[in-house]
């Protein structure tokens, strides 16, 4: 289970409370450093209280009648009950403590209330009410934009597949639909482009977003192509608009709205080409990066991950890689020098150009006949020796 | 900016357990309190699940999660104590149509429970547990990087989290990467995001999509767990489209036997209906799929069960859409169906059995069968859009009567369908 990293805080958002003395039993709410976070306490409980609560038989089914968290709200227009938070008890010294399952979030007003009176006498005593919350964090990151929109290229093949949308902070799930869109040159939403995939597809740390064009407009031939034509024109111009509405991780929205524009050039389908790719090969016994220069720009993520180079020996090499150049770059510095002696450079089949197109086939390609389906998309390699 | 939770009253349940290897349960039967007020590690109610999606019950009362953030799908083996028969529930007059409410504000109780607001619940699915009629939820409290799982289970009406980490358990990672055998020591960026799990004859069959390559992949995995797994891509012809699709995802998936034969059968976006004869999905092939419905462009898939009619004891295939009616095809023609030509024209259909699919009322984010009589769904009533509901619907016509405002409805209208003799006829099967 994730937590989250709660502030060390003790609320002092005390709304109402019995005025009691220091020795009285009172509501706490304690920062702890625990993995559970903060949790809401009734302290300085009696003995004879505690000695009471540890013989029940079933101490559960009693304390979740006498100490309880709710969050706090309005009544509901339906008159019906909400349940408590949910969590679990600890009997301490003089303490009973609730830790709830879920860590309280920031922000959300919570109240705790203490009602001895089920206990029966002669512990009965004045019930105990406190509304706290724990404040969002001091220091909060600066408001969200995008960074960055791949392809970087501010002239995109007609058959273009995805983009990749890059935010300074991680997002929320659920504003995509309606925060993005392509806008024409009269800044008027084009419909039907964009695809509406069954789940957002955003990578692990929420900051990197794939929006892809619809694939039945692209591929030629194919009904909402005829329909409708491909989602992007030869010639026109367009923007990517990343609104405001997409929601960052802290509930915030974005800085200011994004446009990536762009002017469409003609479709590219034939495969990648990897045979011609230029290596800039890196000095004998040097760090230096071994860099590779591609005819035209490959998938900005894909990169990343799909190329890996192989010592003299077999092994794969550990390094950075840096794409650029609007993708036409690709360059690795390894973690150690560079020794004489054959390298490989393994292309994986994974790898696409910003059209879908890989190393074996064009994404948009004609149809295959025959029972035979198989298209092995194969791997390439190329070498390059340093002496 | 968020709608809250809203409450006016008090609730006492039984949700608040005692775990045994608590601090409070070691202290108390000794009578002497933990002095030292270390607490416990850890609540661990979410377990090994770093994301809650899809579900789905296999048997021996196995409860297959999958979990896209941890690219692993999740078995928890529930024990009889983590079931509670729900056989006794009323589901609604069944002669009449008229369902129940399981739970009104299904999405405002779960926040009150997960103690957070409304805007930050995300119900991602609903599976039965067939033989006691308990329903199983996944959620998420956050929709970011912050999100923590849960399942939840409803007993006679109340919202209970399951304490996952008390379960026994057992997982298989899904590579994220079909091809992953060139991979460096970054962070892998790729997800594969899964979209549904079925399961079948001691396999499961796991469909879905990566958020880079946009390729449709099949995992065939047997359960218990071992290593083992066959990959295989897929092929359909979709005549919307005209054109054999490898990349289109399959979004969901059942899989029935039809004259002693084994079947996948699949939906697609806009929204191809294929069949693959599951003696087809081997390891390392790629397989083309008989295209046998179209039931309609412009469309998403959001379930897709089978039930037997109460009415005629025939077997039915019902897939739910997010833009228009769900769609009725009889499983007895899912088999005879023929293979729809390839290599045509556009068709934007309907075609093959969507030509005599049946639309069917349903406005459901979540469907499931409950027992033989009732549906249960996750909607919104059209006039309390502010919240979600979990709610019966009667068998096999998918209708609710009470929301009618047809003149049969008004005390002194006609009567066709002799709702009048059975008022009051409560039942839950």
């Amino acid at each position: 289970m994730k937590s989250l990293a709660l502030p060390t805080f003790i609320s002092q958002q005390l709304i109402r409370e019995e005025k009691l003395g220091v020795c009285q039993p009172r509501l706490q709410v304690s920062s702890d450093r625990s993995p559970h976070g903060p949790s809401v306490s009734v302290c300085f409980l009696a003995p004879d209280l505690i000695a009471f609560l540890t013989s029940c038989a079933r101490p559960n089914e009693l304390l979740k009648s006498v100490f309880r968290v709710t969050v706090a709200q309005v009544p509901s227009p339906e008159g019906d009950r909400l349940p408590d938070v949910s969590g679990r008890y600890l009997l301490l010294e003089d303490e009973l403590r609730f830790i709830p399952h879920f860590p309280f979030e920031r922000d959300v007003k919570y109240r705790a209330t203490f009602d001895p009176r089920p206990l029966g006498a002669p512990l009965t005593a004045e019930s105990l009410n406190r509304e706290f919350f724990i404040p969002s964090e001091q220091e909060a990151p600066a408001l969200t934009e995008v960074t960055h929109i791949f392809p970087s290229c501010a002239l995109l093949p007609e058959n273009l597949l995805r983009f990749y949308v890059c935010f300074s902070n991680p997002m929320q799930r659920g504003q995509a639909l309606k925060a993005i869109s392509l806008l024409d040159s009269d800044g008027q939403p084009v419909a039907d482009a964009l695809y509406r995939p069954p789940v957002e597809l955003w990578d692990r740390s929420m900051r990197h977003l794939t929006v892809l064009l619809d694939p039945g407009r692209l591929k030629r031939w194919v009904g909402p192509n005829v329909e409708l034509g491909p989602p992007l024109e030869v010639g026109e111009k367009y923007a990517l608009e990343i609104g405001v509405g997409m929601t960052d991780l802290y509930g915030r929205p974005l800085s200011e709205s994004f446009r990536k524009h762009f002017v469409v050039g003609d479709p590219v389908r034939e495969r990648v080409s990897v045979e011609h790719w230029k290596i800039l090969p890196p000095g004998t016994g040097s760090r230096q990066a071994l860099v590779l220069i591609f005819a035209s720009p490959l998938d900005w993520a894909l990169l990343q991950q799909t190329i890996t180079i192989e010592s003299p020996d077999g092994l794969v090499i550990d390094g950075q890689v840096v794409v650029d150049q609007h993708e036409r770059r690709w360059s690795f510095t390894p973690t150690s020098p560079w020794v004489t002696g054959v390298y490989q450079i393994r292309v994986g089949p994974g790898l696409e150009d910003v059209c879908g197109n890989n190393t074996t086939e064009a994404f948009d390609r004609p149809l295959r006949k025959g029972p035979n389906l198989v298209t092995r998309i194969n791997g390439s390699s190329l070498i390059f020796q340093l002496i | 900016m968020s709608e809250k939770p809203i409450s006016s009253g008090h609730s006492r349940r039984d949700i608040l357990r005692f775990a045994a290897a608590s601090a409070v349960g070691l202290a108390l039967p000794g009578g002497i309190s933990a002095a030292s007020g270390a607490p416990v590690a850890h609540d661990g109610v979410s377990g090994p699940l770093r994301s809650a999606g899809v579900l789905t019950f296999g048997p021996n009362n196995v409860l297959f999660v999958g979990d896209i953030t941890g690219a692993t799908i999740h078995a928890f083996a529930l024990r009889d104590k983590d079931l509670t028969s729900q056989t006794d529930l009323i589901s609604g007059n069944f002669h009449n149509f008229e369902g129940r409410d399981h739970i009104v504000g299904l999405d405002q109780k779960l926040a009150a429970l997960l103690g957070t607001t409304i805007d930050k619940i995300v119900i991602n699915d609903l599976a039965v547990h067939q033989p006691t009629e308990q329903i199983f939820l996944s959620v998420e409290r956050g929709r970011g990087t912050d999100a923590i799982p849960a399942i939840v289970k409803v007993n006679h009406g109340q919202l209970e989290i399951l304490e996952l980490d008390k379960i026994p358990h057992s997982h298989i990672s899904i590579p994220s990467e079909p091809d992953s055998t060139a991979m460096l020591e970054f962070d892998p960026q790729q997800v594969y995001a899964i979209t549904d799990i079925k399961c079948y004859n001691g396999e499961l069959f796991v469909t879905g999509i990566t958020n880079q390559r946009f390729a449709s992949t099949l995992h065939r995995i047997p359960y218990p767990f071992n290593s083992g797994m066959a990959t295989c891509t897929v092929e359909i012809w979709h005549p919307v489209h005209g054109e054999f699709e490898t990349r289109a995802p399959i979004i969901r998936h059942v899989i029935r036997e039809l004259n002693g034969e084994p079947y996948l059968f699949a939906v697609y976006g806009c929204t191809p209906l294929v069949r693959f004869p599951l003696s087809a999905l081997k390891d390392g092939t790629h397989v083309r799929g008989d295209l046998i419905g179209e039931l309609g462009y412009g469309a998403n898939p959001l379930d897709m069960l089978t039930f037997t009619s109460p009415a005629d004891s025939k077997d039915y295939l019902l897939v739910t859409i997010d833009t228009r009616s769900a769609s009725q095809i009889a499983v007895s023609d899912l088999a005879s169906a023929p293979a729809q030509p390839t290599g045509g024209g556009i068709d934007f259909g309907p075609g093959g059995l969507g030509r005599t699919q049946r639309a069917l009322p349903i406005k459901a984010e979540h469907i499931a069968i409950l027992n033989p009589k009732w549906a249960i769904l996750i909607w919104r009533h059209p006039r309390t859009t502010y919240r979600l509901d979990l709610s019966t619907l009667a068998l096999p016509y998918f209708f609710e009567r009470k929301d009618g405002m047809s003149e049969m409805n008004w005390p002194n209208g006609p009567d066709p369908f002799h709702y009048r003799e059975h008022r009051n006829e409560l039942g839950n099967q």
